[in-house]
């Protein structure tokens, strides 16, 4: 292999990870007697002695929706939700996709900030659509980054590859994620289970980052989901309830619960449509005078990005274009400028208009094979999650709902003011949810 | 029915442990007028964190009766409190009412402090009125961790007495009383009473149907001279919205079922209605407590971020009900079209009202019920008893409530629609109408489910004297009705809960974790001094859009 950045991006994410560990940049530590792969930063056993019991523990039920979150189909996370502090009203924000959606919770800033606004985004360097599952995209500093600058230990242990991509080596601690599901991309639930146990174990780090993915990829593929039937998908609530009750009875038994906040959330939630309620933009595009040929779609599940490749200075008339074109296209909720629509803050790399699909239905571009699974998410419908605090530490309040909003961006702040370390400069655009 | 001699103005003051005297009075009683200068007790209403109406009409001599346009024009001091014996007054001022205005008096108290308890009263010709008793709303940005509520709807007169409305002015734990409309009714007496022999209880007053602008303040004035219905005016703030009879049964925008040519001109007999409605009830319509300015009724109230209560009116907007025209078993819609019940602007309103940001429920006041539900396999012996309740178009097949949401599905279609791709959750409806009580899901699709989503929930308080179903079969309670409420939730499977035979009033208890309804029945209604007892509860949890039994009421009576 050529060791050049061109190559290395050329690769898949997990590929990328073996060549840091084999040109030193990171270190293959003791596997845990399941056989789990962890990789450290060197001199990372070091930075352990910081002088603080605190642990913060951000579990993302990925796609997880808040009312499946049930005494019955999810009793181990219904218990730590009840004793907890509940946030009803929580949401995932724009684009309500996977990648931008972790991105805000550890770094806290909306996309127009730290640069990673979509799953899937035109590359105006290249020219291509790519995934955003390089580490170079999140353009600030990760509350990962800032509590080993304080010299506190970070782990991620991260099922799908993309995200083990985006946020690279940036954790002292990092699983290697197998096995790997071949057309998914990600580690089942209690292989990702065995290995944040193993991390706590065996390296204690003060903040671990996990996301589970079994509850989203079955929802995704659930060919019984728009029937409402759901049965793959209970499944996977089912058994991945059963890890988020062995991580609660790990952090018990050791007794790191007094010391411990965990923050379960989900980074969106999750739709179903029905084989005939397909959107698709491009050929409409295509017809049009102004737009043909001049357009590139990046396909976001419940959301379209529209990027105008022709000439800039007519950037407004295709952007006016685009959005009438849209609009009127059957199962197309709302279509939006970013520019004047502030509260997207999805920055410049998320498209010039970005359109939304309406609940049920889901965008195939350009025709209707390009995209076959029912679960979606990315739209408004799929804003929803939940979010609670739970754990021992006294800084956790116990048995509360709020009425206030939540969403995915308050996590950083909420770690960063559990362990004391400070804002990024400009502030954070989320809240911290612990209490004064 | 003429006020009470036994009213004097040692009147009610509702107080923590229920109905006090007020010495102030007594201590003037020597130089009393001949006669009581507030006949029709106080009220307030419409709390907002800083501003809330107060009500009250003044007969200044003998001869200034309701809908009379006699008497003179007066000043009337009004003024509010921290305490009861009015040493700490907040705000004071003086108004002018007169025979254009029916003398009464609505003014709106601005400058308050939120979520604070005070104190009223009015003065005119240096008699004093009964004190009431009035709250604010929390701060727009704070974050109450408990609101509570009185829940009413359909109170006829003639039909009983309103021991519902005495046991919730009991209650001290109370922010307002949401009354979900049918206030008062418009019949003659015989025409509409208790039981199945509409045996008038109470005859009304003016002995003969309303229509008429006299007609209808005179209305007014009997149903405010009910001392149950006063102490819990005086006790409370109310937030009203009108159904049908505050006009005439089954009221569309242009026409009413109980409206008949030979009656005039329904436009103006509308108008007279809400110009009656607006002098005589405690509410800001069009936005303000100035009479004559407009009647526009859908507003929204807000609670801080935990709640906020969208007041509909589903009847000045409204196309005309379906209706089965010969030969066709078939009902179609007047115009042959899907009509609406909201109208267009106020069906925007309501969809940006229900949006991901705002406080956290969404409460929305809604008179007539919004949930699907099919009557088809109700015993076809029993398809006319339940049609005197619901009004079940066609008589024959598979009949629905052609006077509620269901004979309007374009817009709830709409409604339903809104929420589910926005995302929104956490949407109570709160009804009235139909005399009976009700839990259910708001399912997207009513074939299926429960497979599929729920766009929230409604609950559905029960009549506090009208008819239902027990009343119209002349069966006990209990009987008949059971099956009918059987098979109506075999058939509809998001209908949690269901009860056809009693009357009463519910609290409706919200936490940010929970929005709770208890359900109280009160005794017979021809007994003026029925008991009252907790009958149910079911609650939806936040973000569930589902409702759930629950086994005990919340704290108070």
């Amino acid at each position: 292999m050529v060791e050049s950045p061109r190559d290395s991006r050329a690769c898949g994410a997990f590929e990328r990870g073996r060549h840091e560990i084999r040109t030193g940049r990171r270190t293959l530590l003791a596997a845990g007697a399941a056989g789990v792969a962890i990789s450290s930063l060197p001199g990372a056993a070091l930075a352990a002695t910081a002088p603080t019991r605190k642990r913060a523990y951000v579990l993302v039920l990925d796609g997880c929706r808040p009312d499946e979150i049930t005494p019955t189909l999810m009793p181990r996370t219904s218990a730590l939700r009840d004793g907890g502090l509940n946030h009803p009203r929580a949401t995932s924000l724009p684009v309500m996709e996977t990648i931008p959606n972790h991105v805000m919770m550890m770094s806290g800033v909306r996309p127009d900030r730290s640069g990673v606004p979509a799953n899937s985004i035109l590359d105006r360097t290249t020219g291509e659509v790519r995934d955003m599952d390089r580490e170079s995209d999140i353009q600030v500093r990760t509350i990962i980054e800032r509590l080993n600058r304080n010299g506190l230990t970070t782990g991620t242990v991260l099922s799908k590859e993309y995200l083990y991509g985006v946020f690279g080596g940036r954790a002292t601690h990092r699983w290697e994620p197998a096995p790997i599901v071949p057309v998914s991309g990600h580690a089942p639930d209690v292989f990702t289970m065995e290995a944040a146990l193993a991390m706590v174990q065996e390296h204690d780090p003060h903040l671990v980052f996990v996301n589970l993915g079994d509850i989203d990829r079955l929802g995704h593929s659930d060919l019984t989901g728009p029937l409402g039937l759901k049965a793959a998908r209970q499944a996977a609530l089912a058994s991945t309830d059963v890890q988020v009750g062995r991580f609660v009875d790990l952090l018990k038994s050791s007794g790191r619960w007094e010391d411990s906040m965990l923050v379960v959330l989900a980074d969106h939630s999750m739709d179903w449509s029905l084989p005939h309620q397909l959107i698709h933009l491009s050929p409409v595009l295509a017809l049009d005078p102004l737009l043909g040929g001049n357009v590139t779609i990046a396909d976001n599940g419940g959301a379209d990005l529209l990027y105008w490749t022709g000439d800039p200075t007519r950037l407004d008339a295709a952007v006016a274009r685009m959005i009438a074109l849209s609009s009127a296209v059957p199962g197309v909720l709302s279509a939006h400028d970013p520019r004047v629509t502030p509260s997207l803050r999805t920055g410049p790399l998320g498209g010039d208009v970005i359109v939304y699909a309406q609940a049920g239905w889901r965008f195939s571009d350009p025709d209707q094979y390009s995209n076959p699974i029912p679960g979606n998410h990315g739209h408004p419908a799929t804003s929803p999650i939940p979010f609670f605090l739970a754990g021992g530490h006294r800084r956790v309040l116990g048995r509360t709902t709020s009425s206030r909003r939540a969403a995915t961006v308050d996590v950083a702040p909420t770690v960063a003011d559990f362990f004391g370390v400070g804002a990024p400069r400009g502030g954070y655009d989320g809240r911290s949810r612990l209490t004064r | 029915m003429t006020p009470s001699s036994s009213l004097s103005r040692r009147a009610v003051l509702a107080g923590g442990a229920g109905a006090v005297a007020v010495a102030s009075a007594a201590a003037r009683a020597a130089a009393a007028p001949a006669h009581e200068p507030f006949q029709h007790g106080v009220a307030s209403g419409d709390p907002l964190p800083r501003a809330v109406v107060l009500w009250t009409r003044v007969t200044p001599t003998v001869g200034a009766t309701p809908g009379s346009g006699r008497g003179p024009r007066v000043t009337v001091t009004w003024e509010v409190a921290t305490d009861r014996r009015f040493r700490d007054v907040v705000r004071r001022g003086r108004v002018r009412t007169g025979p254009a205005r029916d003398h009464t008096v609505k003014v709106d108290a601005t400058r308050l402090r939120a979520d604070t308890a005070y104190f009223y009263r009015f003065t005119v010709r240096g008699e004093t009125s009964p004190v009431g008793r009035t709250r604010t709303a929390p701060a727009r940005s704070s974050s109450p961790d408990r609101l509570r509520f009185g829940v009413v709807s359909c109170a006829n007169l003639q039909a009983g007495w309103f021991s519902a409305y005495r046991h919730l002015a009991a209650r001290d734990d109370l922010q307002a009383v949401i009354h979900l409309g049918d206030y008062l009714y418009e019949y003659g007496p015989g025409e509409y009473g208790y039981g199945r022999a509409n045996t008038d209880v109470r005859p009304h007053a003016p002995a003969h149907e309303i229509v008429s602008l006299a007609d209808y303040r005179q209305r007014h004035a009997q149903y405010k001279t009910d001392p149950d219905l006063r102490a819990l005016h005086a006790r409370h703030p109310f937030i009203v919205t009108w159904d049908d009879h505050e006009v005439t049964n089954d009221q569309w925008r242009d026409g009413a079922e109980n409206h008949q040519p030979e009656e005039g001109d329904y436009a103006a007999r509308k108008a007279a209605a809400h110009r009656a409605y607006d002098e005589w009830m405690p509410v800001r319509m069009s936005g303000t407590a100035a009479t004559g300015d407009g009647t526009q009724l859908f507003r929204t109230l807000r609670f801080g971020g935990l709640a906020e209560l969208s007041m509909l009116d589903l009847r000045s907007h409204r196309d005309q009900q379906a209706a089965t025209p010969a030969p066709s078993p078939v009902p179609s819609p007047a115009g042959g079209r899907d009509g609406t019940i909201t109208g267009r602007a106020q069906l925007d309103w309501l969809k940006q009202r229900l949006r991901r940001g705002g406080p956290q429920w969404k409460l929305v006041g809604n008179p007539v019920m919004i949930a699907p539900v099919t009557f088809a396999q109700v015993p076809h012996d029993l398809v006319d008893p339940v049609n005197d309740v619901a009004g079940l178009l066609p008589r024959d097949g598979a009949p629905y409530n052609v006077d509620q949401w269901d004979g309007y599905t374009t817009d709830r279609r709409e409604l339903f629609t809104h929420i589910r791709d926005q995302g929104v959750r956490d949407v109570v409806f709160l009804t009235g109408d139909i005399h009976s009580g009700w839990a259910c899901d708001l399912p997207y699709d009513a074939a299926t489910y429960p497979l599929g989503d729920s766009a929230g929930v409604e609950l559905v308080c029960t009549s506090v004297t009208s008819n239902n179903l027990k009343d119209i079969t002349g069966t006990p309670a209990r009987t008949s009705s059971l099956a009918v409420e059987a098979v109506i939730q075999t058939n509809n499977r998001h209908i949690k809960y269901l009860n056809f035979d009693d009357h009463g009033y519910s609290v409706l208890d919200v936490t940010p974790e929970r929005v709770q309804m208890d359900w109280y029945v009160i005794g017979d209604r021809a007994d003026r001094n029925a008991g009252s007892s907790w009958s149910t509860s079911w609650a939806t949890r936040s973000g569930t859009n589902k409702v759930e039994a629950v086994s005990q009421p919340v704290g108070g009576a």
